[in-house]
């Protein structure tokens, strides 16, 4: 990696205006934030396009940037499927849970669970689900940030790690949902700007004409034909359909995203973000045509040593080779945005399970102050952040944490997807079920990956405990078992169902009947915004 | 808000008043979930089966996923590909169309009935308490 040194200082500078930007930001929204629904659902003030904004800045990590255009950069179509899964994963959200989610729950995915179920271990159940995803999701984000800044700023692994981890616990800490709200939507317009600008210089240089894309990186490519088609990366067929069943239903259960629909004011912003998500996500994955294939047209075989055996440096490498030092220290500071949006959206998730789960709700019973709740969330983002820093620095580079995000998304899909789904539309279901059901979904994934040929006997391994269970993707056995794990628990617990209670949510989850409203909090004050939902005939509390 | 509403998910309002299990038999709401189901489950059923074809297809016939689609270098794969996609977008906003025209004054109504009961139930029935406004 010979452009290592020589960028330095101009990607050193583009990162602070990066920090720069953010840290505003995060003053401006400390003087705002003040009650819990600031903290963690920034007021319910932000409009349908600001929260699809920041859902496309919460879900797309430096695995979607760096990673996708890496994979296709080193197998061709196959990197291409994974685009494709994430995109049409949103149509589950936009159809089972996005409105159903804003109408009937306050700050976690655990509210819906607790509104009709025994609060304690429904919340514990919820809390375990959404704790899981967040620490896969989280490590594999810091070690990647730790990795990515490394190489494009040259700042060592461990200061990279520790700055990520920082910058992020200060957004949240400071300024909560509604700083963290900001830097997604801000991360989301530098990420496409950078897509749109590549794509067009990519084009530029191949001719304008997108099918030699194609043609251009197949002729650079070592397996000519089959570059452009399925099978170099997923060799397996199951467990390239174990992949897409993953992505399409864990995208519904990480808690992350769905945290993001308490931050609007009602369900119907809360669809127009799913569907303001989808356009600039899908735009963004198309766009990730031109970025791989792109750089196998005009980096050929040259580059494969610069992108490095994940292909995550291929994109810069590119940069490096269109515009020189500037663009690439310009496309380092857009990966360097990306992953901070990313892993503050994760940590202010696990911050409500902690502090509005467990401490308030299943610890203090619910007789703790808003304020007591509010310092708690903060303490357990400072502590979680923490954690995550010296995990990934005592792992290291060499930490194998490529399966780290797609076990995220297992357990997303196996544990948190079936409950949640079933909280709100079957009327038997109860907390033996929903407990059972989360444990399946958690363990079945875990053990699962762990057995699996990518991690067993250690990392790197082409083993795996079976001969002959050879999926990477555990996602079409974890997440039928979720769901038997959900009705096993249902149907032999001798637990009275409290139907009356699945009444009032189906009502509250499809009507918005009683839905707490927006208080109008923006950046910069309390605006009259609060709008009302159905129902709500009475006037919202202004904290 | 000084304190912590445990339990209540829902939020704000409490509505104990409001007899649920009738508000979730009135013809209002079952009008409601009907549309919304004669939408929502073959939409569903939909787009699973058109992206689990172009995946089934992707694992299992890369042969023909390969295969030239009208000019050398587009393949079957990535224009299927693509296609999904466009399914995402025009599905997505369908459903947006079909709750901002359908759903919403349906999920209105349906509330606006339970509200009523409730009041009426109550005995408390306030002139200017029963407007339901929802943008």
């Amino acid at each position: 990696m010979t452009w290592v040194a020589a960028v330095n200082e101009t990607a050193l500078v583009v990162f602070a205006i990066v920090v720069g930007v953010t840290l505003v930001i995060t003053y401006f929204a400390s003087k705002r934030v003040a009650t819990a629904t600031d903290f963690w659902a920034a007021g319910r003030g932000l409009t349908g396009p600001q929260n699809g904004f920041a859902i496309a800045g919460d879900y797309m990590s430096a695995a979607s940037f760096l990673g996708i255009a890496g994979l296709i950069y080193l197998f061709g179509f196959d990197g291409f499927l994974y685009s494709v899964g994430f995109l049409v994963a949103f149509l589950t959200v936009l159809f089972l849970l996005a409105e159903r989610m804003r109408n009937s729950g306050k700050y976690t995915i655990a509210d819906v669970l607790a509104f009709r179920l025994k609060e304690r271990p429904a919340r514990a159940a919820a809390a375990l689900g959404t704790l899981s995803v967040v620490a896969f999701y989280l490590i594999a984000q810091m070690v990647g940030a730790g990795v990515l800044i490394e190489g494009l700023v040259g700042i060592d692994f461990w200061l990279s790690v520790v700055l990520t981890g920082a910058f992020m616990i200060i957004y949240i800490v400071a300024g909560g949902m509604l700083a963290t709200s900001w830097v997604q939507i801000i991360k989301a317009f530098l990420l496409m700007g950078a897509a749109v600008v590549m794509t067009v210089w990519v084009l530029a240089e191949i001719g304008w004409n997108p099918i030699d894309l194609f043609r251009d990186a197949r002729s650079e490519s070592a397996d000519g034909q089959a570059y452009l088609e399925p099978g170099l990366f997923l060799s397996t067929p199951l467990d390239t359909v174990s992949l897409g069943l993953g992505l399409v239903l864990g995208t519904a259960g990480l808690p992350h995203i769905l945290m993001r629909f308490f931050t609007v004011p009602d369900a119907k912003a809360a669809r127009g973000s799913v569907m303001w998500a989808m356009v600039l996500i899908g735009a963004f994955y198309v766009m990730t045509t031109a970025l791989g294939f792109g750089a196998r047209a005009i980096l050929g075989q040259g580059g494969e040593e610069a992108a490095g055996p994940t292909g995550n440096f291929a994109l810069p490498t590119l940069a490096d080779e269109l515009g020189g030092e500037l663009f690439l220290a310009i496309i380092a500071g857009v990966a360097f945005a990306t992953i901070l949006a990313v892993v503050a959206g994760l940590v202010i998730s696990a911050s409500g399970a902690v502090a509005h789960d467990v401490w308030s709700n299943i610890v203090r019973r619910g007789q703790d102050s808003e304020k007591e709740e509010v310092w708690v969330a903060k303490i357990a983002a400072v502590s979680i952040g923490a954690i995550a820093i010296i995990i990934a620095i005592a792992g290291g580079e060499g930490l194998n944490v490529s399966f780290m995000v797609g076990l995220a998304f297992a357990v997303a899909a196996s544990a948190n997807f079936p409950a949640l789904l079933l909280a709100l539309t079957w009327r038997r279901f109860n907390t033996t079920g929903a407990v059972t059901g989360v444990l399946f979904g958690v363990i079945s994934s875990v053990a699962l990956v762990i057995i699996s040929p990518t991690v067993w006997p250690g990392a790197d391994s082409e083993g795996g405990l079976f001969s002959w269970y050879d999926l990477a993707n555990p996602g079409i056995i974890s997440i039928p078992l979720g769901f038997i794990g959900c009705w096993l628990g249902t149907v032999l617990s001798k637990e009275q169902v409290n139907v009356r209670t699945f009444d009032e949510l189906y009502v509250r989850s499809e009507t918005g009947l009683g839905a707490e409203t927006g208080t109008g909090l923006t950046l910069t004050g309390r605006g009259e915004r609060a709008r009302a939902t159905a129902g709500a005939t009475t006037t919202v509390p202004h904290p | 808000m000084t304190t912590t509403e445990s339990g209540t998910a829902g939020g704000s309002d409490e509505h104990p008043e409001i007899d649920w299990v009738a508000a979730e038999r009135s013809p209002e709401f079952r009008e409601l979930v009907k549309r919304k189901r004669a939408f929502v489950i073959p939409a569903t059923i939909f787009f699973l089966a058109w992206y689990f074809g172009f995946i089934v297809l992707a694992g299992y016939a890369p042969d023909f996923m390969g295969e030239e689609f009208i000019t050398d270098g587009l393949t079957v794969g990535y224009a299927l590909a693509l296609t999904q996609f466009v399914m995402t977008w025009v599905l997505g906003w369908m459903y947006l169309r079909r709750a901002d025209r359908v759903f919403d004054p349906l999920a209105e109504k349906a509330a606006e009935v339970a509200l009523r009961a409730g009041h009426d139930r109550a005995g408390r029935f306030e002139r200017g308490d029963e407007g339901v406004t929802r943008r």
